[in-house]
């Protein structure tokens, strides 16, 4: 079965390596807003991680933006998919799942958005800043969704295993999040 | 008095200096092991489809067809995401089998049913086909 069923992976190289970015760009994301939640939360520090979790979240989010760019970009070279740059780059316009793709590129856009503009929010104004970066969290699911909708692996149990072990910590912590009275704005920039 | 004050300043920002000094050097760390936790996550997850794809297992190609892949796999010469070589054939050939017949059966039951260009001629066959014989059969005559 297995020899029968057997593929020469060479057209297919873009292709694998937009899913495989895909699905790191999710497991990424889902640790980034780990992180992110933990920074607000008491204490905000991870001890085995050399004890700064803004770092490394920043540095996740940028790994996870990183990922987003490869994912999306990979498939300019897919010979069968063969989607054009508008296509992989304005939501609701692609043949494919238009629906669940689209919704995979506002998600992607907005978390770029989202994610750079902490490097100017200095000019966007501090507080606006925070109230923005809080809509992170919600294109984060929107990506999750758009990944069971349209991923080609959605129904693998290796990735539903891998989403539910780095997804799931994150859903915890925001649904901590959103279930607190809002606090008193801290003192940490 | 003010001996003591300097020397005590510049205790003070020489640990905050070493203080700023190492918290670089963490920043530094954490984004060196990100980086590389990333890469390997990715190394790992394109391993996996890779392998999954190439042993066959891959979930669009050992079931009819991931979405993206038809049309294109009809219309282009390259081959197609297929996982077995025997379904190239069987889905290559559905849609010249299931597109052409019709106008072929309407137009020439006589006529042979593979050959395209035929279609070609197809308005006229009727009235042209006839004649042609004719005079094959007197000059052989």
């Amino acid at each position: 079965m297995i020899a029968a069923g057997a593929v020469s992976a060479g057209p297919h190289i873009f292709w694998i390596t937009s899913r495989a970015a895909g699905i790191a760009a999710l497991v990424l994301s889902s640790l980034a807003v780990c992180a992110g939640l933990l920074i607000g939360s008491r204490g905000g520090v991870l001890r085995g991680f050399g004890g700064d979790t803004k770092a490394l979240h920043e540095a996740l989010s940028l790994a996870t933006l990183v990922a987003i760019a490869v994912h999306g970009l990979a498939l300019l070279g897919d010979h069968f998919l063969h989607p054009s740059i508008f296509e992989i780059s304005i939501p609701f316009t692609t043949a494919y799942r238009t629906f669940w793709t689209g919704i995979g590129i506002a998600a992607g856009w907005a978390l770029a958005a989202l994610g750079l503009s902490y490097y100017a929010r200095s000019w966007v104004g501090q507080s606006r800043w925070r109230s923005l970066h809080r809509f992170t969290a919600l294109f984060w699911l929107l990506g999750i969704v758009h990944s069971l909708g349209s991923g080609t692996d959605a129904g693998q149990p290796w990735f539903l295993l891998t989403l539910a072990i780095t997804a799931a910590p994150a859903l915890v912590l925001l649904a901590g999040r959103l279930a607190r009275p809002p606090a008193q704005p801290s003192t940490s920039r | 008095m003010r001996e003591m004050d300097n020397a005590d300043r510049l205790e003070a920002k020489g640990l905050a200096r070493a203080k700023i000094r190492a918290k670089r050097r963490r920043v530094q760390t954490i984004r060196r092991r990100t980086l590389r936790g990333s890469l390997a996550l990715f190394a790992a997850v394109w391993a996996v489809v890779f392998a999954q794809l190439v042993s066959g297992n891959d979930p669009a190609l050992s079931s009819i067809p991931h979405p993206s892949h038809r049309p294109v796999a009809s219309t282009g010469g390259e081959p197609a995401r297929e996982p077995a070589p025997e379904a190239e054939p069987e889905e290559e050939a559905e849609p010249t089998l299931e597109a052409e017949p019709l106008p072929e059966e309407e137009f020439a039951p006589e006529a042979e049913p593979e050959v395209v260009p035929e279609e070609e001629f197809a308005p006229e066959p009727e009235v042209e086909v006839e004649p042609e014989p004719e005079p094959i059969v007197t000059a052989s005559s």
